[in-house]
């Protein structure tokens, strides 16, 4: 599977930073999903997502979002996104994503949320 | 839903048709498809992401619920456009799968519990002014209909 590369970092006091390049469609979804998991198994709940390089977003990357932020908070953890896109910021207001999730425009931002 | 009103005479009398195997790899493809004639008939920028997203969603769910990942099905997309209306019109040989029926009632409370699925249904009615839906002689149709307007560039 590829169009879509994750980088990860760790980050002082617990924090991941997971930085997305390419686009999350029903096709590459999975590869983030088995990422996140990956995290969740290793009881790493604090999670920096870097949406800067993502260019198209569909309802099943959405979806890896949805499905993990409540298993972040039950472990007092959080998922906050960094500098969307407008075309992906505009797929997660119009699933009312933006309600739910922390969206920030810098890690400065990001790091304060997650503190 | 928008206010119709007279637009470019350049949108008149476009119509293009890309098939492809049922594969959720060739959605990239099918997506510019509909990105390209979406900038040669001057739809605005901002319905641009939105169709892409709508027919993105409608060939997803084919995959999925028509087909059940058989690759070797056919989705034949058909775009026609005129100065009032972007059509996409989507037949394929999968089993009978109407989008129509599945409904969220409140997206916010769907999402709060977790739920994933249906979010490209909602999302596809969402942005499409019309949503038809029909399966005659073994083929399903989808028929996604967005009106333009003169703010469509």
């Amino acid at each position: 599977m590829a169009e879509i590369k994750i980088e990860m970092q760790k980050l002082p006091n617990g924090v991941i930073l997971v930085k997305l390049k390419g686009f999350l469609d029903a096709y590459t979804y999975g590869e983030f999903e088995q990422t996140i998991n990956n995290l969740f198994n290793q009881k790493m709940y604090k999670l920096v997502v870097d949406m800067t390089n993502v260019d198209y977003i569909s309802s099943a990357g959405a979806g890896v979002f949805i499905g993990s932020i409540g298993v972040a908070q039950e472990n007092q953890g959080n998922i906050v996104i960094v500098r969307p896109k407008p075309a992906v910021k505009e797929v997660f207001d119009l699933l009312g994503l933006s309600q739910i999730f922390t969206i920030v425009e810098n890690m400065e931002s990001a790091l304060t949320s997650m503190a | 839903m928008n206010d119709v009103n007279p637009a470019p005479a350049s949108r008149g009398g476009v119509k293009d048709r890309l098939v492809i195997n049922s594969e959720l790899k060739h959605l990239k493809l099918a997506r510019y498809f509909i990105i390209r004639i979406l900038r040669k008939v001057n739809v605005a920028p901002s319905d641009e992401n939105k169709i892409v997203l709508a027919t993105d969603e409608a060939l997803s769910n084919i995959v999925e619920h028509a087909y059940e990942f058989n690759k070797s099905g056919y989705i034949d997309i058909n775009v026609e456009v005129n100065p009032s209306q972007f059509q996409i019109r989507i037949m394929n040989g999968g089993r009978d799968f109407d989008m129509g029926k599945v409904k969220i009632k409140d997206i916010v409370e769907h999402i709060k519990q977790g739920k994933k699925r249906g979010l490209g249904i909602f999302l596809m009615r969402r942005i499409m002014d019309e949503v038809k839906y029909s399966f005659k002689n073994g083929q399903n149709q989808l028929t996604l209909i967005k009106y333009l307007t003169t703010s469509d560039r």
